[in-house]
C-alpha cells in the first residue's frame, strides 16, 4: 500500500483511537446495564466509519475486522438490543483493530474467527458463549459479503469536523505558543526603548497603547494555552476496560466510577499521567479491594467501588483514585505518623520490606514510581487511608506545564527559575549548623537541609556572599533550602523543553527571559533530594556557635561583619551601626510593602537581621492602615505594582498627609524603567532600588542613610 | 553521490554537514550553562524564542575544547536539534564523493577538497552524543 502520506495516517490513527475508545465505552455500558437501540446504533456507526476509513488508507486487516463487527452489530440492531455474550468478543475485536492500526499484522483472522463463533449464537442469543455449543468455525471471513461489502464510507458521520471542532497537530499549537512568547518579548523590548527615549517617556497615549498591547498579548497567550488543554476524558477512555479486565482476572466484582473527567489538563501532563493513573487503579483493584467473601464478612457490599475523580483546585488539578477496600494496616499507619508521610512508607515498601508490607498495606506496589513521575511533572502525591474502609491517593498537578510562575534567582551570574508553588520563603542565612556532616538551617525550630544551588546541580560556583539568600522550597512533603547569590523577583515564564538535554536531571525545562537570557527552571524535588544527601557544607555556611538560635529579634544587629573580622568585604558597618545607634532609644521601624510574599519576607529578614523592627503590608491600602496604626513607622519600602493601591498611589497619599510628608519612602520595583523611576520621583520617593540588581547592602545602606539623618 | 554540504572549520580541521541537516548558521549566541550536562555541552541558548542546546563540535570530535568558537551551525535530524559551535563556516557547496576512509565514530567518510581533507559528519551520531546517548 502506497499512497497515504504520514499526516493523513496520523489523522486516521488518532480518529480511529477515539472511535475505539467510544466503542469500548459503549460496550461496557451495554454490559453494565443493557444497551438500547440507539446505543447499538452509535456503536454501529463508529464501527462502520472505521471500516470505511481503514479501507481508504489501506489498513486491510482493520477494515476486515471492522466489517465483521459491523455484521454482528447490524443483526443486534435489527433485534433492537445487544446480546451480552457479544460484548467480550467485540471488545477483543476492538483491541485487534487497535493493534492492526498500530501496524501489527495477522491480528484479523483470529479476531474475525472469534466474532463468527459468537455470530452463530444468534439462534440462541441468551446462551451464546465460547464454551457452549461447538460453533461452526466456517471460512476465515465468514460473514463478509453478506451486506456492506463496497459501501461508501461516507454513510457514517462525517469524520473530524463534527461539533464545529478542528483537528490541529499539537506541534502547530506549540509553534503558535512560541510565536506568542516571541511577541511578548518583542513587546517588552519596545517598552524598554520607549522608557529610555525622552520623546517616548511621559507620552500617555503611547503608554496606553503599550498597555493595551500587553493585555492583548495576555489574552492571546491564554487562548493558545487553552488550545493545549484536553479533558481528562481524552485518556480516561481505556480505564473502565482496564479495570474490568483486571477485576475479571482477580475474580473480584468492581464498579468504577468516573467523575469530573471533563476537567481540563495540559496535554503534556495528560501524556505523563496516563500510566500513573492506570497504576493507581490497578493497585486499588488488586491490593485495595478485598475478595467478595471478605467484604461481605466485613459488612460491605460484595461489589467493590473504585472512584476516579478529577477537579480543579486553584491553579492545580487534583486527581483522586480511591477505593472502599481494606485500607492500610494500623502498624503501617503508625509508622507513617512516626515518619510524617504515608506515601514515603508505602513507596519504600515497594522496594525493601517487599511482599509482606506491600500485601498488608494494600498499596505500595510501585508507588515510588508513581511518586517520582508525578513530581517530575511538578506535582505531588498524597495518600490517606483508613484501616478497613479504604484508601485514597491524590495527585496534585499543575494546570499547565507551559506557563509557570517562578521565583527568579541568580547563581554564579546565571538566572534560575524555581516554581513559585514550591517556594516557601526566602531569607538571608544567618544561622546554620552542621548536624552529622549535613548543613542545616534552623527555621522556626525545624531544621531544614541547606545546600548551595550550584552544588545541588553538581556544579561548583564562585563562593557565595556572606549573607546569601536561602530559598526554602518544598515538594512531596520535604523541605530544603538552597543558597543563591541573589533574588531577581517573580515572573511568569513559558517553560520550554531542553530538547536533547531533557534527560539531564534537575530541570523542568528552560525559559527565555525578557532580556534574551535563558533561565533553567529547576525541579524542586531534585534539589530537595540532593540537599538531603548533604554532601558538604557550602562555603558560606556559618557554623557559628555565637549565633544562638531563636533570637530573631535580638537587640544587637548580628551582621556578619563584626564576627569574622572581614567587615570591609562584607558590608559597610554603617548600616549596622546606625541601627544599633538607634537601639539606645527605640529601634527604628520599617514598613515593607509588597504584594509578593517572597520579596516581603526576604526584606523582612534582611532588615530584622540588621536590627530594625519590621512591619509588612500587601498593598498600598494595607500600608496606609498600618501607617495610621499605633506603631510609629520611620521608613517605608514599597513596591510599585500592587493591587488595590499601587506604590505611586501610596506615595501620593503619604505626601498628601501633612504628618507624614517627611516620612522617608524607598521605592523598590522589578522594573528598571526610566519612566517608572520618574513617576516615583515625581510622587516624592526618597530613593529608588531595582529588584533586578537587588542587593541587600544597597537596601541597608539606603535605609540607614534615610533614617540616620 | 555528491551533495550540497555546509563546510566548517574546527581548529585546523575541516568538516562538512549535509545541508538537509542544517537549519541555519549564526553567530555563536550567549549561552546559559547546564550543570549536569556532558562536558561537550556549552549550554542552552535562545534562538528566536526557542531553547536549543549548544555543544562544542571540537570537543565532541575528541579534538579538545575549542578555544574561541565564533559561529554556530544549527543541526537537526528528525525532531532532535542542537547548535554546534565551530570556529568558522567556510563554504556551502557541492562536495565530491567520500573517497577517503574516515576514522572516528562521528564520521561517515572523508573527501579531498582543494587539498584539504574534509570529514563528513554523521550528524545524527553527533546529536546522539549531546543527548547522552539516550537518543
Amino acid at each position: 500500500m502506497s499512497g497515504p502520506d504520514a499526516a493523513l495516517l496520523d489523522l486516521f490513527r488518532e480518529e480511529t483511537a477515539e472511535r475505539l475508545d467510544r466503542i469500548v465505552e459503549g460496550l461496557l455500558a451495554a454490559e453494565a446495564g443493557g444497551a438500547h437501540a440507539e446505543q447499538v446504533d452509535a456503536l454501529f456507526r463508529d464501527v462502520h466509519s472505521i471500516k470505511g476509513n481503514a479501507g481508504m488508507v489501506g489498513f486491510d486487516e482493520a477494515r476486515a475486522i471492522a466489517h465483521a463487527m459491523e455484521d454482528l452489530l447490524d443483526r443486534s440492531r435489527e433485534r433492537g438490543e445487544l446480546v451480552l455474550s457479544l460484548v467480550e468478543p467485540l471488545l477483543q475485536a476492538s483491541d485487534a483493530i487497535r493493534r492492526a492500526v498500530e501496524g501489527e499484522h495477522g491480528v484479523a483472522a483470529p479476531a474475525i474467527a472469534r466474532l463468527s463463533m459468537h455470530d452463530e449464537g444468534r439462534q440462541t442469543p441468551r446462551e451464546a458463549s465460547v464454551a457452549g455449543g461447538a460453533p461452526v468455525a466456517g471460512g476465515a471471513s465468514p460473514t463478509a459479503g453478506a451486506s456492506a461489502n463496497g459501501d461508501a464510507p461516507a454513510t457514517g458521520p462525517a469524520p473530524a469536523a463534527a461539533g464545529g471542532s478542528l483537528r490541529v497537530a499539537a506541534e502547530k499549537v506549540d509553534t503558535l505558543l512560541d510565536a506568542v512568547g516571541e511577541a511578548s518579548l518583542h513587546h517588552r523590548r519596545i517598552e524598554h526603548l520607549v522608557g529610555d527615549d525622552s520623546r517616548g517617556a511621559g507620552n500617555e497615549a503611547l503608554e496606553e497603547e503599550l498597555d493595551r498591547g500587553q493585555r492583548l498579548l495576555g489574552d492571546l497567550q491564554d487562548a493558545v494555552l487553552q488550545m493545549r488543554t484536553l479533558p481528562l476524558a481524552s485518556i480516561a477512555g481505556r480505564f473502565p476496560r482496564a479495570v474490568r479486565d483486571l477485576a475479571v482476572r482477580e475474580g473480584k466484582e468492581v464498579e468504577l466510577v468516573l467523575e469530573g473527567t471533563e476537567t481540563q489538563l495540559d496535554r503534556t501532563i495528560l501524556d505523563g499521567i496516563s500510566e500513573t493513573i492506570s497504576h493507581l487503579l490497578s493497585n486499588a483493584v488488586v491490593h485495595g479491594l478485598e475478595p467478595a467473601a471478605e467484604r461481605e464478612q466485613a459488612g460491605k457490599p460484595a461489589r467493590g467501588r473504585v472512584e476516579l475523580r478529577a477537579e480543579q483546585r486553584g491553579g492545580m488539578v487534583a486527581i483522586e483514585v480511591s477505593d472502599d477496600g481494606r485500607g492500610v494496616r494500623d502498624e503501617v499507619l503508625r509508622e507513617a505518623s512516626r515518619r510524617g508521610s504515608l506515601v514515603d512508607v508505602l513507596a519504600e515498601a515497594g522496594f525493601s520490606t517487599a511482599e509482606r508490607v506491600t500485601e498488608a498495606a494494600g498499596r505500595g506496589v510501585g508507588l515510588d514510581a508513581v511518586k517520582t513521575s508525578v513530581e517530575a511533572l511538578g506535582g505531588s502525591l498524597e495518600v490517606v487511608s483508613r484501616p478497613g474502609s479504604g484508601t485514597r491517593a491524590t495527585l496534585l498537578l499543575p494546570l499547565t506545564l507551559a506557563l509557570l510562575r517562578v521565583l527568579l534567582v541568580e547563581r554564579d551570574g546565571y538566572p534560575f527559575g524555581i516554581p513559585l508553588g514550591s517556594v516557601i520563603e526566602a531569607l538571608p542565612v544567618e544561622r546554620s549548623t552542621a548536624l552529622g556532616g549535613r548543613t542545616v538551617l534552623e527555621l522556626r525550630g525545624r531544621s531544614v537541609a541547606l545546600t548551595d544551588l550550584a552544588e545541588s546541580l553538581g556544579a561548583s560556583g564562585a563562593p557565595l556572599g556572606p549573607r546569601a539568600p536561602a530559598i526554602v522550597v518544598a515538594a512531596g512533603g520535604e523541605r530544603a533550602a538552597v543558597l543563591v547569590d541573589g533574588v531577581l523577583g517573580e515572573q511568569e515564564v513559558v517553560v520550554k523543553s531542553l530538547g536533547l538535554l531533557a534527560w539531564v536531571p534537575g530541570y523542568l525545562g528552560a525559559a527565555v527571559l525578557g532580556d534574551g537570557r535563558v533561565a533553567l527552571v529547576l525541579d524542586p524535588a531534585h534539589v530537595i533530594r540532593r540537599a538531603a544527601l548533604g554532601r558538604s557544607a557550602p562555603p558560606t555556611a556559618r557554623n557559628a556557635p555565637a549565633l544562638d538560635a531563636g533570637t530573631q529579634n535580638a537587640a544587637v544587629p548580628k551582621g556578619s561583619g563584626g564576627v569574622d573580622g572581614s567587615a570591609g568585604a562584607n558590608g559597610r558597618p554603617s548600616a549596622n551601626g546606625s541601627a544599633a545607634a538607634n537601639e539606645a532609644s527605640r529601634r527604628s521601624r520599617v514598613l515593607v510593602v509588597d504584594d509578593q510574599i517572597t520579596v516581603r519576607e526576604l526584606q523582612r529578614s534582611i532588615l530584622e537581621t540588621a536590627g530594625y523592627e519590621v512591619g509588612t503590608a500587601r498593598d498600598g491600602r494595607e500600608a496606609l492602615d498600618a501607617l495610621t496604626g499605633d506603631a510609629v513607622v520611620d521608613l517605608v519600602v514599597t513596591d510599585l505594582q500592587m493591587p488595590n493601591l499601587d506604590g505611586i498611589g501610596l506615595l501620593e497619599a503619604i505626601r498628601a498627609d501633612p504628618e507624614r510628608a517627611e516620612l522617608p519612602v524607598v521605592v523598590l520595583t522589578s522594573m528598571g524603567d526610566e519612566a517608572d523611576r520618574r513617576k516615583g520621583a515625581q510622587a516624592g520617593a526618597d530613593a529608588y532600588l531595582v529588584k533586578r540588581d537587588f542587593d541587600q547592602r544597597a537596601l541597608l545602606d539606603t535605609v540607614a542613610r534615610l533614617i540616620g539623618e | 553521490m555528491s551533495a550540497t554540504h555546509v563546510r566548517v572549520r574546527v581548529g585546523e580541521e575541516h568538516y562538512a554537514l549535509p545541508i538537509e541537516e542544517v537549519t541555519e548558521v549564526s553567530e555563536l549566541p550567549v549561552r546559559t550553562p547546564v550543570p549536569g550536562a556532558p562536558s561537550t555541552v556549552l549550554g542552552v541558548a535562545s534562538l528566536r524564542g526557542q531553547v536549543i542546546p549548544v555543544a562544542d563540535l571540537s570537543a565532541i570530535l575528541g579534538l579538545g575544547r575549542s578555544e574561541r568558537p565564533a559561529r554556530m551551525v544549527v543541526a537537526q535530524v528528525g525532531g532532535q536539534r542542537a547548535g554546534l559551535a565551530v570556529d568558522a563556516v567556510t563554504d556551502v557547496g557541492f562536495l565530491p564523493v567520500a573517497s577517503e576512509p574516515a576514522g572516528g565514530r562521528h564520521l561517515t567518510g572523508a573527501a579531498l577538497v582543494e587539498g584539504d581533507l574534509v570529514g563528513l559528519l554523521a550528524v545524527g551520531s553527533v546529536l546522539d552524543a549531546i543527548g547522552g546517548g539516550r537518543g
